[in-house]
């Protein structure tokens, strides 16, 4: 892009200083324009070439430039083209700050902050009329005095009656597809009313049907009428990429509809039971326990069909009160009362519940928005469904948590700005003890933001920073300032540098070897947010409010972290991530990979599965994806039924190393072919955390698992690759272990195998723990 | 309010919760006429109509509607009994 400098903007405190200067570089001064918006003077140099325009700033933001001493402002470079200029920057990951150029007069302006220019504040200039003698320019529009790009820039946001207006108009003309996603961006970035999240619900089910795509099955079951509830769910989940269909069940008619669906033989992926309280605290049913006994074999027969016959993931829903009733506040928490029948209830069916499945606290659900607004008497009279259509929406969203949480998997790394995200005030401009945190109303949004962050950490989330700054600035403040929670330690991947996000965030995808898929952005800037949605779509985008004081609602509004299950090794996490990212340090230092890894002193131990392992095991199956051959996602009873015959193998490998303790990083699962003339090995389910790839780990597993055969009697293993859109990285595996393809084709992928008898132990750097 | 005006003011709702710009309805239409209206759309309509004219129907009322004139009615007399407690006050 060839530009020519148009003029130069230099801030003065006074018109006179205009003059003192004019006459110091020798220029005539033109015409003057004053400009609302900016409280501003504005006047320009007159005669050929590049000019010089004055801004005299009364009062605004313009006039607090440099500490209100003025200076050099911004630097205007005209181009023959704004849009072409806009494109061409993009391509450098460099947003223009205004959606659309303004018009200025007989010049278009747009402009780039100096972030990215290090420092300078560039408008773009395109001449739409011949060039007067002296052109009236508008100061930026939003170029303020600090290095960050301003905020609020959402001029792309449409009313829901436009967007529901567009969607029927592209259906209409056949573009149904660009219907669907307009829908799904609306719903992402959170601009639909409740009624407008069921409205989508309709769209796309529609769209889904017509389309044959395959979709997710989820049948929804309840107490009460669920036909709100699943049409918002989704909804939600067309909002989170996923297709899926509902289907809904005569109301409170649970058990029944089960068997009926068993005995159609249809599979659903996901069940949700949905229970209402209007057996539970019937009057004249007994006493508490009694009730809650039989309440809670109910739902355990429910889940035996659901988990053993359908072998379907299962959603469990909560119990919940709206009100005391006649009990009063006062004894309805009390034994007996029914809000105290509600919370056993909850307790027993969580305690109770299969470990693989998903609770969804509607108790907590409801009372976070507000029991008065989440339910709705004359819904429930009127069609026996008590939410009202916010309380229905939210509940959805609930729902899809879980099932992400339980088929999609978890997001793992949380990205995050610093100047005004994690403290206020730019680190460049204060230095890292100015930095805002605590002490003012501001700071301690910022230091409660970060104190949440911190325990997030221990919850197994990785945090990284993605900063546009200079590498020193950016990190004093975690080095020097105690004021801050967040110390260096606490991130897995610390990225300053000027480079545009999306190049950042891609670099620490692969330095922490995790899909971009797993990534969550958190920057209080929305042209970031903006750039981020456009460049990496895979990664989530969370809309974050102007308010710091509600930086921690709008995170947790997502639930990205929501995940079935603590393990002691989600706490381990973050630092072994980090462990990783100082070997790849030491990697460096050493002549062959191999010296390297016999570096390590890797201990491996093998250990048959047993009750304490399972619910690890399970959710490595649920979230694996890359090193997974099959990607099978069996639940916890499936498990362990194939365990339980002699035949079956489960092995877990657990790895360590001079420099951290891995815990538990492979499960092997195999059972006895059947029908076969000689005992076959089929390896049902081989995964791996991808943290200890390549590092001869995968032969040690297969040695392993031979060991384990040849004990059983077994003569020969066969396996499998099944390829998905995230496993290639194991697509010849197989082959590289000796194993012989025997068949391959587009639906169960490749089959492979290989001889227990002629199996020389692969060679593996991975040391057996005795 | 006049019953013209009712009808057009119902004609958007209606519109807007059938999804269909092209839908035209009378005082004659019934639930059968309009694609989709079922019993738990209609109550998404009710909330809806209500909502758009700033009135509340009781269960009874939106449980006993025949068509789009009885509907035209009630909207109707919920205006009045509205602006007559205006008056009162």
């Amino acid at each position: 892009m060839k530009g020519v400098l148009h003029h130069a903007s230099i801030i003065v405190p006074d018109e006179e200083r205009v003059h003192e200067l004019a006459e110091l570089f020798g220029l005539d001064l033109g015409r003057r324009k004053f400009v609302q918006e900016y409280e501003a003077d504005c006047i320009f140099t007159a005669g050929r070439g590049a000019g010089i325009e004055f801004i005299i700033a009364k009062a605004g933001k313009l006039s607090k430039f440099n500490k209100g001493m003025g200076g050099l402002h911004h630097i205007a470079i005209a181009v023959p083209d704004l849009e072409s200029a806009k494109v061409e920057l993009a391509k450098k990951g460099i947003p223009l700050l205004e959606t659309a150029p303004v018009d200025a007069g007989p010049i278009h302006i747009n402009f780039v902050a100096p972030a990215y220019t290090r420092g300078v504040i560039v408008e773009y200039v395109q001449q739409v009329e011949p060039r007067p003698e002296s052109p009236e320019i508008q100061p930026p529009v939003s170029a303020s005095t600090d290095t960050g790009l301003t905020g609020g820039n959402d001029t792309s946001r449409r009313s829901e009656q436009q967007i529901f207006k567009e969607a029927r108009t592209l259906r209409s003309r056949g573009q149904a597809d660009q219907a669907a996603l307009l829908l799904r961006d609306a719903v992402r970035r959170g601009w639909l009313s409740p009624e407008g999240v069921e409205k989508v619900g309709r769209h796309v089910s529609g769209y889904l049907k017509d389309s044959a795509s395959k979709c997710l099955e989820v049948l929804v079951l309840g107490q009460c009428t669920t036909n709100w509830v699943s049409t918002c769910l989704v909804a939600s989940a067309w909002g989170g990429a996923t297709a899926v269909q509902t289907t809904d069940g005569q109301y409170d008619n649970v058990l029944q509809e089960l068997i009926a669906a068993v005995d159609s033989g249809r599979r659903y992926d996901v069940v949700v039971l949905l229970p209402w309280n209007q057996r539970l605290l019937a009057s004249g049913r007994g006493e508490e326990r009694a009730r809650l006994d039989e309440e809670v074999a109910f739902w355990q027969r429910a889940w035996q069909i659901v988990t053993v016959r359908m072998s379907a993931r299962l959603i469990q829903v909560g119990y919940d009160w709206i009100s005391p009733g006649p009990f009063g506040h006062h004894l309805a928490g009390q034994a007996e009362g029914p809000v105290h029948l509600v919370r056993q209830m909850n307790e027993r069916l969580r305690g109770e519940l299969p470990p693989s499945a998903f609770f969804v606290d509607l108790e907590q659900a409801s009372g976070l928005m507000g029991r008065e607004r989440f339910y709705d008497s004359r819904r429930y009279f009127w069609t026996k469904q008590p939410f009202s259509e916010p309380g229905a929406a939210r509940l959805a969203e609930y729902i899809w948590v879980g099932i992400r949480v339980i088929i999609i998997g978890l997001k793992k790394v949380l990205v995050l700005d610093l100047d005004n995200t994690l403290w206020g005030g730019v680190v460049g401009e204060t230095g890292p003890m100015g930095v805002e945190i605590g002490e003012t109303a501001a700071g301690e949004a910022f230091k409660a933001f970060q104190e949440y962050l911190k325990q997030l950490t221990s919850r197994g989330c990785l945090l990284a920073v993605s900063s546009k700054n200079n590498p020193e600035d950016a990190r004093e403040p975690f080095e020097k300032n105690p004021a801050l929670p967040l110390k260096l330690g606490d991130f897995a991947a610390f990225e300053a540098s000027w480079d545009p996000k999306s190049v950042a965030i891609q670099r620490m995808a692969r330095t922490l070897q995790l899909g971009l898929d797993s990534f969550v952005f958190f920057d209080d800037n929305p042209a970031e947010r903006e750039h981020i949605r456009q460049t990496l779509p895979e990664v989530v985008v969370v809309e974050v409010p102007e308010e710091p004081a509600q930086y921690v609602q709008a995170l947790e509004a997502g639930q990205w972290f929501e995940a079935v299950g603590i393990t002691a090794e989600d706490r381990e996490r973050t630092e072994q991530y980090r462990a990783e990212a100082q070997r790849r340090e030491v990697q460096n230092s050493f002549a062959t990979m191999e010296e390297y890894l016999a570096s390590l002193n890797m201990l491996g131990d093998v250990r048959t599965i047993d009750d304490a392992d399972l619910p690890r095991v399970v959710q490595l199956l649920g979230k694996t994806n890359q090193f997974n051959l099959t990607t099978r996602r069996h639940g916890l009873e499936a498990v362990r039924e194939m365990l339980a015959h002699p035949r079956s193998i489960g092995l877990t490998v657990r790895i360590a190393d001079r420099f951290a303790d891995y815990g538990l990083v492979a499960v092997l699962l195999g059972v006895e072919a059947p029908g076969r003339d000689v005992p076959i090995l089929l390896v049902d389910t081989w995964l791996m955390s991808c943290r200890v790839i390549g590092r001869t780990v995968e032969e040690f597993c297969l040695n392993s698992l031979m060991a384990a055969a040849v004990a059983k009697g077994y003569q020969r293993i066969e396996g499998q690759y099944i390829p998905t859109k995230k496993n290639a990285l194991v697509a010849e595996l197989y082959d590289r272990l000796g194993f012989k393809r025997t068949k391959e084709d587009s639906e169960s992928g490749v089959t492979y195998e290989r001889d227990v008898s002629d199996a020389a132990p692969s060679s593996t750097l991975v040391a057996r723990r005795t | 309010m006049n019953r013209d005006v009712i009808l057009n003011k119902l004609l958007t709702v209606f519109r807007d919760v059938f999804e269909d710009d092209e839908l035209k309805i009378s005082a004659a239409t019934k639930s059968a006429d309009v694609e989709g209206w079922d019993s738990l759309r209609h109550v998404s309509l009710m909330l809806n109509v209500e909502q758009a004219f700033g009135v509340k129907f009781t269960s009874s009322q939106v449980a006993s509607l025949k068509n789009v004139g009885e509907l035209i009615e009630l909207v109707e007399s919920r205006l009045a009994s509205k602006s007559g407690e205006g008056r009162a006050r």
